[in-house]
């Protein structure tokens, strides 16, 4: 009786999966290791939390089919200043004329004041969450450029490197031409052509950032493309597609992810930028509408909701540097801390 | 090295065609209409047609006899249609149930929404059928009569050439004969061309190829004029916050490779990070509000003084000096693990000279290439920057150009741009060459 003879490629993967599984853990330790790299994962969790409570209160708003908490309008509580700015003994108007206890006019004051914990802006909306819109409109923006740009470039990329030739040839034309537009201007022409709103900042930014990324992987495919385990693939007779997605991508897959992490807080970042040249998010707040609008507003004294904007923007986007440069140390050892792509 | 720089040069063609490409495809092709976008949804058709005259836009996209015309815009019949479009003020003309536009036997009047060109020919494309037969003539008011087309009593498409006469006039004059109505399903004038390749992508290469980046819709200036214009300012505020940057953040990083795991060195790195977390505007609100307006050290904005400059380069220093400083800090740190190093101090020379002489010397690679291709971006100043302190660069004049939709302006800063990118890469080369004298240019 003969030995059923092993079916090779799917062994192969058993293998390579244990092995993949055995790697996760390393990276995943060595990831956790740092408090650092722990208190920005615990940030990006919170703006991932309110990210969603955002798209949350957003949906209930419209299936109830009524006017936003976020967009409410109280002109009689304009310009109030952060919670702990403001005096619990007179936070609450008295209107009824009548003089009553100290008590119960605490009682009134700690209840207005846990109303507006982050202050309004000027025309009395909640600074508080407005801010949690913008995490939504930011988290948005994040992801969709990233699923616009990280299969472009993963694609071309990996097609260059590895079929080289023609394809090669046409790949690196574009992206060299692509490279040679100056960014900010290309961005700002798409948003401009494709008109005011999200889309066109989606496909601004989406259509301009994959060239970092293809590039690497481009390079990356040409070394794995000479690989013993490649040259094993291509004499056992698969195919072109099996050995492109299910040997060659694996290995470069990290760059994927170091990429992810560096053009997210970017991307935010080049929303913010759009947001406030008023080409990007039209009539919702997103954190650069809030900045523009704060701007305006600082020169009356009404400094908090730069302050708060600010901060949000400077948490998410140093959580995803301090991740981001872990990620590298963790996927990537030997790769330089260059920061650019 | 001539036949180096030759050869270099042409491989920038295929790229410099291809920006040309993504401006065309990105104005003309999935724009829409450039003159809606720049005069808005009210314009008047003649002036839609003068932006688009101008600029080229009324011309074939890749090439073509014919070409649509504003004079008198397409129109297909509509189940149910309400309104009736560029019928509207056409004599003895109604419509039916379906939509399409019944003509009864005799002469009508359709009127144009713009003046038609005298010095080429048109042609009414229209869908008709007229259930006896009967015959079309259509000619413009002072025109002369062109031949009649004959009506079948099928739908079929008809073309009816016509020429503008001395009048143009604001209407044509429409002749049905035969016995039963009209019937109009659909309806488009046509412009006739007088070169089968004069289109708008041949009209944009000839700009290009001319240098010439047309005019600006909100000053009528020349696009051209206003680019050279701006790159003054623009470099007055860009270079020095360029070498300052290079300088500062180099220093930083000798310093911290030097002393590195240093309570200096990790002080640096996370006050580099926490910079770079910083966003760029609230680098440029904060800094004017608080340094120019609160504490009143600098002026606020203008173009004055070299003092108004102070300001938008030390916020352009900051901002981005993290990201520098933290590239360079790698980079100095891989060269001052290497042996040479250690050879140079055990030899006893001394920390500056090793320091500048050998490890600056040998970092040069990575350097110049961050470097020089950043030079490029100098032109356009910063974009942010220059609007915010009122600085008339080029990067002042993007923004407004963006917030009018001033295509041709933008697209001028973005060749430009392009090129000067395309020549950095070349110049990096031959600084690799300069820097490194074991590379050779062939």
């Amino acid at each position: 009786m003969s030995m059923p003879a092993p079916e090779l490629p799917g062994g192969n993967v058993v293998v390579a999966s244990a092995a993949l599984a055995s790697e996760r853990g390393r990276v995943w330790r060595s990831l956790c290791r740092g408090w650092r790299t722990r208190i920005s994962m615990l940030v990006l969790a919170l703006f991932a939390a309110a990210a969603l409570w955002g798209e949350m209160a957003y949906r209930w708003a419209q299936a109830c089919d009524r006017t936003p908490s976020y967009a409410q309008v109280d002109l009689g509580a304009r310009y109030l200043p952060p919670s702990i700015f403001r005096h619990p003994f007179t936070a609450a108007e008295n209107t009824t004329g009548i003089d009553v206890s100290a008590a119960s006019k605490l009682r009134a004051g700690l209840r207005a004041l846990a109303r507006h914990p982050l202050g309004t802006d000027n025309l009395g909306r909640d600074v508080g969450r407005r801010l949690i819109q913008g995490a939504r409109i930011a988290f948005q923006v994040g992801v969709v450029t990233a699923l616009i740009a990280i299969p472009l470039g993963l694609l071309l990329g990996l097609l260059a490197g590895y079929f080289g030739g023609w394809v090669d040839d046409v790949v690196v034309w574009l992206y060299s031409t692509v490279a040679a537009i100056p960014g900010l201007l290309f961005i700002l022409a798409i948003a401009l052509v494709v008109g005011k709103g999200l889309t066109g900042v989606y496909l601004g930014i989406g259509l301009t950032t994959w060239v970092g990324l293809c590039r690497l992987i481009r390079g990356e495919t040409l070394k794995q493309r000479e690989q013993t385990y490649v040259q094993a693939a291509r004499a056992m007779g698969l195919g072109h597609v099996r050995i492109l997605f299910r040997q060659i991508l694996p290995n470069v897959f990290h760059l994927v992810i170091i990429t992810v992490s560096l053009r997210f807080p970017a991307a935010v970042s080049t929303e913010v930028f759009l947001s406030f040249l008023g080409i990007g998010v039209q009539g919702e707040p997103s954190w650069g509408v809030m900045l523009g609008n704060a701007r305006l507003r600082l020169w009356q004294g009404m400094w908090w909701e730069m302050t708060f904007v600010t901060i949000a923007i400077f948490a998410v986007v140093l959580a995803f540097n301090l991740l981001g440069d872990a990620l590298r140390d963790a996927l990537d050892p030997r790769a330089s801390a260059k920061g650019e792509l | 090295m001539g036949y180096y720089l030759f050869r270099r040069c042409l491989q920038m063609l295929p790229v410099l065609f291809g920006v040309v490409l993504i401006s065309f495809v990105l104005f003309h092709v999935v724009g829409g209409s450039p003159a809606v976008m720049a005069l808005g949804k009210n314009a008047t058709p003649a002036a839609l047609e003068e932006f688009d005259e101008t600029r080229g836009f009324n011309r074939p996209l890749l090439c073509g006899r014919w070409t649509t015309t504003r004079a008198w815009p397409a129109w297909a019949a509509r189940h149910g249609a309400v309104g009736s479009g560029p019928w509207e003020g056409t004599t003895g003309a109604r419509k039916d149930a379906s939509g399409a536009v019944i003509f009864a036997p005799g002469v009508r009047v359709v009127p144009l929404a713009c003046p038609l060109r005298a010095d080429t020919d048109y042609r009414w494309r229209l869908e008709v059928r007229q259930p006896s037969g009967g015959t079309l003539a259509v000619m413009t008011e002072g025109g002369a009569l062109a031949a009649a087309v004959p009506v079948l009593s099928r739908w079929t498409e008809v073309a009816l050439p016509f020429a503008v006469g001395a009048g143009r006039g604001n209407g044509l004059r429409v002749t049905v004969t035969g016995e039963a109505p009209l019937e109009i399903r659909a309806a488009r004038m046509q412009r006739r061309m007088t070169h089968l390749y004069d289109s708008q992508l041949t009209h944009y290469l000839s700009q290009v190829v001319r240098l010439d980046f047309g005019v600006s819709l909100a000053t009528n200036e020349r696009v051209a004029e206003m680019l050279k214009q701006g790159v003054g300012p623009s470099l007055l505020l860009t270079v020095p916050i360029f070498f300052g940057g290079l300088i500062v953040s180099i220093a930083l990083a000798l310093i911290c490779a030097w002393r590195r795991d240093s309570w200096l060195d990790r002080l640096t790195v996370v006050t580099a990070v926490v910079l770079m977390s910083v966003n760029y505007l609230v680098w440029i609100v904060a800094g004017q509000y608080l340094l120019a307006y609160h504490a009143g050290w600098f002026p606020i904005w203008g173009f004055d003084s070299w003092r108004c400059l102070l300001l938008p380069v030390l916020i352009g220093l900051v901002s981005g000096l993290g990201a520098n400083l933290r590239f360079y800090r790698t980079v100095m740190l891989e060269e001052i693990n290497r042996d040479y190093v250690r050879t140079a101090l055990a030899k006893g020379l001394g920390t500056p000279t090793v320091l500048f002489r050998h490890v600056l010397r040998n970092a040069m690679i990575p350097i110049i290439t961050s470097t020089v291709i950043a030079i490029p971006f100098l032109y356009t100043g910063s974009l942010l920057l220059e609007s915010f302190f009122g600085i008339p660069g080029l990067g002042g004049l993007s923004i407004n150009a963006i917030n009018s939709a001033d295509v041709d302006v933008i697209r001028g800063v973005v060749l430009v741009g392009a090129v000067l990118y395309m020549l950095a890469n070349l110049l990096t080369d031959i600084c690799y060459a300069w820097a490194d004298p074991r590379i050779r240019l062939r």
